[in-house]
């Protein structure tokens, strides 16, 4: 630190590496997400391939190029009743989702705000869930056998409900802690009721949490695989049952479940809109008021 | 007028009381449930009745069968049951025995393989089932390769004998070894002799099975005392690891028969043990790049036989429905036309009869290799026997339990399981 | 309302009714879900429980053979059991904590850029929405030691082909990174919400102190996030307990043991061993130890302050 000359170089050096700064802050979680998304793209990209030619094709070594077919995208319609399962898996996720969010917002609520039933409440409801499945499915089997309700969508959407109020309920507490609670007094003050203040303020600055809590409720729902395989019936197999029928005893149909496994992911597209909602930054509390 | 109405209404009741009657089927997905669901409008106009078959996975199917089972009406007719369950199924009583209606009906069971009617038919004399499906185990081999001149000389030159389809267990040990080959020069073997499915559980007990009975040895003698511990054992589990460290592309430790079906389907292995209806897909043009070029034949000593039945449950909601499906797939025009579009064969005469033959030329071959095969132990607890054994044949396979010891873990577990359900007295 | 002789309210009485109204409030907000849910799983934890002191198998399944803790010590016995939850500890510490990293640089990178977000969001969704089955069918394909894509890409770069699945070492990590591939997604999202959720003020207070990035990252997210944070480590632990599929598809637990996770172990000692009994004492044992689990890492979570 010697020197004018040394003074006057200073502030030349620090705007650029001010510039270098804010163009790393800007170009490094690009760098990452892009890295990111290439693992998770580049093996579908490789599922696409396989679903639009054929078994030979996907495992041969090294890879030849091969006119892509779209055979297999009929197939599945055409040699598994594709349709039934895709529609069963609507069905029961979109149901399973809309009756179990409201029903675990008032839990969680109650857990958050109330702290309902104290810790034991919280892990008794939480409990079903660190059982495995497959100790749960007998009974619940015999349950529905009963009750006349196997192989229709209601079992499963019930089943279902016993995956998705738990998880739901405890994520949703998450999203109603913390400041949301003064500004719902700030509300109660003003003269509303507790449920007022409830639906009209909780609920929309919990809106990133339940818009979340519904995405994973419904991809739960659109995944599981055991309930769905005892409960249903032929009318009511789902995508997973559907999909895993394809490893068949001459081995794994690998084409058609590719072409399978991308018309399942599909529901994306649905589900992105709600996404969007809340990539706005702005949903804050700074917002609101 | 008035008798017009009169006789309109007796019309519609009749119908009413005529209406279609539906019966469920659950099976595994394999081709010929796709062959029989062709054939169905055949049934339809017979009987009536309209079939709806639900397909699975065949490794899900125990688990969704057993609720069905054990509920006092289940939502299946008819259903497929795998070997392995028979012990189980029959010893919980889940199975309508169907001596009665075969005397009825004069069904002649001495149409069927005998030993596929001992597997999937027959259990301490009464019959449960009808053999629907075989999946006996034999060698299937590139025969073009045996015929290259080339490879004839060179063989004989090492070993003093014929290159020919292998006839003992020990001159198939030295055509694995001699297929075994780098061809492209770059110091790494990427052809193999043979392609090993050594996967825990499943894939390496049956296959492993085809070397115990390769090397004369047995599961366990005529009282049930396991010999898996012998010394024939022994030797077949040090000829399967050998095979699958020298002769088999590393990894096969974790093969079942899709990765390995692969290997073999494109073209980098001379031989692989399995089960005989994957010979066919081996001339798919879809799925293979040898088609033509595989024979397939009986494994020396015996291989493992397996195979699949039609039952009805005690828990069917419509027994006499399902009897008669279950007489009229299984009656001979209609198995003549599923093993004509592909299907696997139970009954004798069709392994023979000159229009199946015509379409496939190996059927005389298969009829030979079913009469060798030989029986896993088949007993109330198969499955766990299976997933015991098969984990101690793992451990030994790949390195990580001295041999030796594996073989006798695996016995000593054969032998509770055998205790547990009475076939051994302690 | 209480009210005092002169017609006004005493503030201890208001206080007291206010309380009670409040419980009164939270027992009717979470009764429906509360109702929808013990309708449908009391009975069978309940039969769970039960059937764990009585001989009860696929066999003879009926409760006329009281058992009392038979089944439990047949259970811990098992030298294998007793592998199979090491290997399961294992496989959770590591899925989650890796999830977990991965994650939350995923959500916070997410957080901070402007454009492109859609096209992102869209892929993070996707592998959420393979179920597990076909990704182990998928990535099976994939990983196949002679004829997979993965070992072809490795050796054009000179890297010699990885037994993915059938060295025992490797295999487990194989298991876990497929699991990575699949669920880090859930972290993320669950992540991403928490921190669109946070204020902004904390924030803007912060920039104008002029502190880094970094020390608003330790000193004002993380502490804002504890509760997401906490619930979203919780429920992948609990998931990641429940991996099933995945070992199922690929490796049957093999090889050797290397991948036997519990509730595998427990799958196959109902419907292969056909001992229901003996799987439902093995449940509740593992349900004992997640809930002390979870009371720990709850209380641990709280007390970071």
């Amino acid at each position: 630190m010697a020197g004018g000359s040394a003074r006057s170089a200073r502030p030349r050096r620090s705007a650029t590496i001010r510039r270098l700064e804010r163009l790393a802050r800007h170009v490094v979680p690009h760098v990452i997400l892009i890295a990111f998304s290439a693992a998770i793209v580049l093996p579908l990209v490789w599922v696409l391939r396989v679903a639009l030619t054929d078994k030979l094709t996907a495992y041969k070594i090294p890879p030849e190029w091969v006119t892509p077919r779209l055979d297999n995208f009929v197939a599945i319609f055409t040699e598994y009743p594709f349709g039934t399962y895709f529609l069963n898996s609507t069905v029961v996720a979109v149901s399973a989702t809309l009756i179990a969010l409201p029903l675990a917002a008032g839990l969680g609520y109650a857990f958050a705000r109330y702290n309902t039933g104290g810790m034991a409440l919280r892990l008794f409801v939480l409990s079903s869930q660190m059982l495995p499945p497959v100790v749960l499915v007998l009974p619940l089997f015999a349950m529905f056998l009963m009750a006349g309700l196997i192989n229709t969508w209601a079992a499963l959407i019930f089943a279902h409900l016993t995956i998705n109020i738990p998880f739901l309920a405890w994520i949703l507490v998450a999203f109603f802690q913390g400041d949301v609670a003064i500004l719902e007094q700030a509300a109660r003050i003003d003269g509303a009721t507790r449920l007022q203040a409830f639906v009209r303020i909780t609920l929309p600055v919990a809106a990133p949490g339940i818009l979340a809590a519904g995405i994973l409720a419904f991809i739960l729902s659109w995944n599981e695989f055991l309930f769905a395989l005892i409960l249903s019936g032929p009318q009511t197999n789902t995508l997973p049952v559907g999909l895993a029928s394809m490893q068949s005893h001459r081995g794994v149909e690998i084409a058609l479940l590719s072409a399978g496994t991308l018309v399942a992911i599909l529901p994306v597209f649905a589900l992105l809109p709600f996404m969007r909602r809340y990539l706005i930054k702005g949903l804050s509390l700074g917002a609101l008021k | 007028m008035k008798r017009l109405l009169l006789a309109g209404a007796i019309l519609l009741a009749g119908m009413g009381v005529a209406k279609a009657k539906t019966i469920h089927i659950l099976m595994e997905t394999v081709p010929d449930t796709r062959y029989i669901q062709q054939l169905l409008p055949e049934f339809k106009k017979e009987t009536g009745i309209d079939v709806d078959i639900e397909a699975i996975s065949y490794i899900d199917m125990h688990s969704k069968l057993v609720p069905q089972l054990i509920a006092p009406q289940g939502s299946y007719d008819v259903i497929v049951v795998d070997f392995y369950w028979v012990g189980e199924f029959t010893k919980a009583g889940w199975l309508m025995p169907l001596d009665d209606l075969v005397k009825r009906d004069n069904i002649d069971l001495g149409r069927y393989v005998p030993k596929l009617l001992d597997l999937v038919g027959h259990v301490d004399g009464v019959t449960y089932m009808l053999p629907f499906y075989n999946y006996s185990m034999a060698v299937i081999y590139r025969k073009d390769l045996i015929a290259d001149p080339a490879n004839q000389a060179a063989f004989k030159e090492k070993y003093g004998m014929e290159l020919r389809v292998p006839q003992t267990w020990d001159e198939y040990k030295k055509q694995v070894d001699f297929f075994t080959r780098d061809t492209n020069g770059d110091g790494k073997k990427d052809f193999f002799g043979t392609v090993i499915q050594g996967q825990r559980g499943d894939c390496i007990s049956m296959q492993w099975a085809n070397y115990l009975y390769a090397n004369g040895g047995e599961y366990h003698d005529k009282n049930w005392n396991p010999e898996m511990d012998s010394p024939q054992a022994v030797q077949a589990m040090k000829d399967y690891r050998m095979h699958m460290l020298n002769n088999s592309p590393p990894g096969s430790e974790s093969y079942c028969f899709d990765e390995a079906f692969n290997v073999m389907a494109q073209g980098k292995a001379y031989s692989f043990v399995t089960f005989n209806i994957l010979y066919a897909g081996l001339d798919d043009p879809k799925s293979s790049q040898v088609v033509g070029k595989c024979g397939i034949t009986p494994n020396p000593g015996g291989g493992l036989n397996g195979g699949w039945g039609w039952a009805i449950p005690k828990s069917s909601p419509d027994k006499d429905a399902a009897w008669k499906f279950i007489k009229w797939v299984e009656s001979y025009p209609i198995a003549k036309k599923r093993a004509l579009l592909g299907g696997a064969p139970t009954q004798t005469k069709i392994f023979t009869d000159p229009d199946v033959v015509a379409k496939r030329p190996y059927y005389p071959t298969l009829q030979k290799i079913l009469e060798g095969v030989k029986d896993f132990p088949v007993f109330t607890y198969t499955t766990e026997f299976v997933e015991e054994t098969g984990r101690e044949l793992n451990l030994a396979a790949t390195g990580q339990k001295e041999i030796g010891q594996a073989m006798k873990d695996a016995n000593e577990a054969f032998r509770k399981l055998a205790i547990k359900d009475g076939k051994l007295k302690e | 309302m209480a009210m005092t002789a002169t017609g006004t309210v005493s503030p201890k009485a208001h206080r007291r009714s206010i309380a009670a109204q409040d419980r009164l409030f939270g027992f009717l907000i979470s009764a429906p879900g509360l109702a929808a849910l013990l309708l449908i799983i009391l009975f069978p934890i309940f039969f769970t429980i039960f059937t764990s002191f009585h001989d009860y198998t696929l066999i003879h399944p009926n409760f006329e053979t009281y058992t009392g803790l038979e089944k439990y010590s047949e259970a811990l016995g098992e030298g294998y059991f007793r592998t199979s939850i090491w290997t399961t500890i294992r496989f959770v510490i590591a899925s989650v904590v890796i999830e977990f990293m991965i994650g939350f640089t995923v959500a916070l990178m997410l957080n901070t850029v402007q454009r492109f977000k859609t096209i992102y969001y869209f892929i993070l969704l996707m592998p959420l929405l393979i179920n597990p089955v076909v990704v182990g069918l998928t990535w099976r394909m994939l990983l196949h030691s002679e004829l997979g894509i993965v070992n072809y890409i490795i050796g054009l770069v000179g890297i010699p082909g990885v037994n993915w699945l059938g060295d025992p070492n490797i295999a487990f990590w194989t298991v876990v990174l497929v699991d990575i591939w699949h669920q880090v997604s859930f972290m993320a999202i669950l992540l991403l919400a928490g921190l669109s959720a946070l204020p902004r003020e904390p924030y803007e207070a912060a920039r104008m102190d002029g502190a880094s990035a970094w020390r608003c990252l330790i000193h004002i997210t993380l502490p804002l996030m504890r509760p997401v944070i906490t619930v979203a480590l919780l429920l992948r632990m609990i998931f990641a307990i429940k991996t099933f599929d995945i070992v199922f598809i690929m490796t049957k637990g093999g090889p050797g043991t290397a991948t036997d996770l519990i509730s595998y172990y427990i799958y196959r000692s109902a419907f292969f061993g056909l001992d229901v009994a003996k799987a439902s004492a093995m449940s509740v044992l593992l349900l004992f130890a997640v809930l002390v689990l979870t009371v720990y890492l709850y209380r641990y979570m709280k007390s970071m302050t």
